[in-house]
């Protein structure tokens, strides 16, 4: 099964970090290709963005945020949408995501990924904003589902009920986070099984994988480390039902050489079923 | 039971809560007046092994925590000056005064200097406010948008009787500064990781910033230089500046000498874009 919006496999990528500027301009390493955090890119005229236009030319790319604040109760930023549909013409970007959240209220951003209450009222207001953006961007949006530490007593609606509802009713795209997935599941006491088969598998464009912390008491999505097999796990399972869908693998904290990044993204392939693993694109 | 929040107020009271400076329950007390503290219960689940409170506190603790990082990343002198501790502090009271209100992180600090020279209780604030100017100048001109620099070609285009009414103009990212206090040894030092920093004792600095090849340089120069070059940036024709700076200069004019190799040196590291003859 392929998604509805006919959006390629990417294959196996990674994030484009600062740290790693140097050796991919310099080595050009075959990695299938990379996802950009949009807002460093937006506001800047220096390296990073000559970076990303050497970037741009020899790899795909897909954009991913973290300012959308879709989820806010503050009017839409259409002067930063602006930006971003500029980026992604610059970029050739596949896709646009960012996350079913909101980051702040009353002007300010909190730059943090600040969990909904899962209501019918947080429902209509999400989907409403969500087909504005659409409209603007003139192409699909991929909402990812959140990391979250805290429950809302209103929540009337489970996350994974939420985001596919919500999918529907914005004809949106789903970046499903598998290691979000887990690490919710640990915090609010949910089978991540159920999450995952509950997910509208023709609307995922996208996966990401990535490391966590475990405080014992909780877990904190921190990028930081390998992938638990509990996360690969539900990986496997998520594509079984999805088939062929671009990767992603998170480092953002600790972030160690490029080979090694690319190495754990590469585990992705031996979860794939192996008569539907692609090829490599880039180098 | 939950208590009947709508969407708005629930995340207005949230806000309150995690910018907070101080302790979740001085938050949760402070933001009462959207959620009364004792009915936190009614808004936020336990889980089972976090009360709401503790929960809550996971984003109310990594609020400073990262406007922390984002400031640390554009003032490494200043929060080597300060220490962990007293940058930490000043990041808090700082971000309650401006905090974020962009998409991106990249202007936050854009008010850190002015906040600086006023802010109670730091230590030297007249010295950490020179050093906020400096590492504010360096962080803006890597953002800043990149133009082409002076060519020989273009140069040698001017004929001779056009250059006393030349009008150089800088690359976009050029900044040029004066301080009273030795803030750019002190930021090499730190970029070195040499620590024999200077004191912050009286001693004039006057700094050229710019980008060139999207490296950020600084360019150490006399007052005399600097004189100058604020001049031809300021868009005097180039006769006029350099009159200026041998009838004003007194002891410190430049001799033709020096003039010849400061502006070599200006145009081989790239701080002009562009000159106009018209």
């Amino acid at each position: 099964m392929f998604n509805r919006f006919s959006l390629p496999d990417l294959g196996v990528g990674i994030g484009l970090r600062t740290v790693h500027f140097g050796e991919i301009l310099a080595k050009k390493p075959p990695i299938d290709w990379f996802e950009v955090l949009s807002e460093n890119f937006l506001d800047t005229g220096g390296r990073p963005l000559y970076v990303l236009d050497q970037v741009a030319e020899r790899y795909p790319v897909a954009l991913h945020g973290v300012s959308m604040s879709i989820g806010s109760t503050d009017p839409i930023d259409f002067a930063y949408l602006g930006k971003l549909k500029e980026l992604a013409r610059r970029t050739r970007a596949h896709w646009i995501s960012d996350h079913l959240c909101w980051t702040g209220v009353m002007g300010r951003n909190t730059h943090d990924l600040l969990p909904m209450p899962y209501t019918e009222e947080a429902l209509r207001h999400t989907a409403g904003r969500v087909r504005q953006v659409q409209d603007f961007l003139e192409r699909p949006l991929a909402l990812e589902n959140p990391s979250s530490y805290v429950e809302f007593a209103a929540s009337s609606i489970s996350e994974w009920e939420f985001l596919a509802r919500l999918a529907e009713d914005a004809d949106c795209a789903l970046l499903l986070d598998v290691n979000n997935v887990y690490v919710s599941s640990f915090n609010h006491g949910f089978d991540p099984a159920v999450y995952i088969d509950a997910i509208p598998a023709d609307r995922v464009v996208q996966f990401h994988v990535a490391g966590h912390t475990n405080k014992g008491t909780h877990i904190i999505d921190t990028h930081s480390d390998h992938a638990i097999p509990e996360v690969w796990e539900l990986y496997r399972r998520a594509w079984a039902r999805t088939g062929p869908t671009a990767t992603l693998y998170e480092w953002d904290e600790d972030i160690p050489e490029l080979s090694v990044v690319h190495a754990e993204a590469l585990l992705a392939r031996g979860h794939r079923e192996p008569q539907r693993a692609t090829g490599t694109h880039g180098a | 039971m939950a208590l009947e929040v709508g969407l708005d107020r629930l995340q207005r009271w949230m806000q309150a809560v995690i910018v907070h400076p101080g302790l979740v329950e001085d938050a949760l007390a402070a933001a009462a007046d959207e959620v009364p503290a004792q009915r936190l219960g009614e808004v936020i689940l336990p889980s089972r092994t976090l009360t709401p409170a503790e929960r809550l506190d996971v984003y109310h603790g990594m609020y400073l925590l990262r406007m922390e990082e984002a400031l640390a990343s554009d003032y490494p002198a200043l929060k080597h000056f300060l220490g962990d501790e007293g940058f930490f502090d000043l990041v808090r009271d700082y971000v309650q005064v401006h905090p974020s209100r962009s998409f991106s992180l990249n202007p936050l600090g854009y008010r850190l200097p002015e906040f600086v020279k006023t802010a109670s209780g730091l230590e030297r604030p007249d010295f950490c406010y020179e050093l906020a100017q400096l590492e504010l100048a360096v962080a803006q001109a890597f953002d800043g948008p990149e133009t082409a620099r002076l060519g020989e070609a273009a140069i040698a285009a001017v004929p001779p009787e056009a250059w006393e009414a030349a009008r150089l103009a800088p690359v976009a990212t050029f900044r040029l500064l004066s301080f009273r206090y030795p803030v750019n040894d002190y930021l090499q030092t730190v970029l070195d990781d040499d620590h024999d920093h200077p004191k912050a004792r009286l001693k004039d600095q006057w700094i050229a910033v710019y980008r060139r090849d999207y490296v950020v340089y600084r360019l150490d120069l006399t007052r005399a230089a600097h004189d100058l070059l604020a001049a031809l940036v300021s868009g005097r024709p180039l006769g006029n500046a350099i009159g200026e700076a041998l009838k004003t200069g007194g002891k410190r004019a430049p001799s033709e000498h020096e003039l010849f190799r400061w502006f070599r040196q200006w145009v081989s590291v790239g701080v002009f874009q562009s000159v106009e003859t018209r």
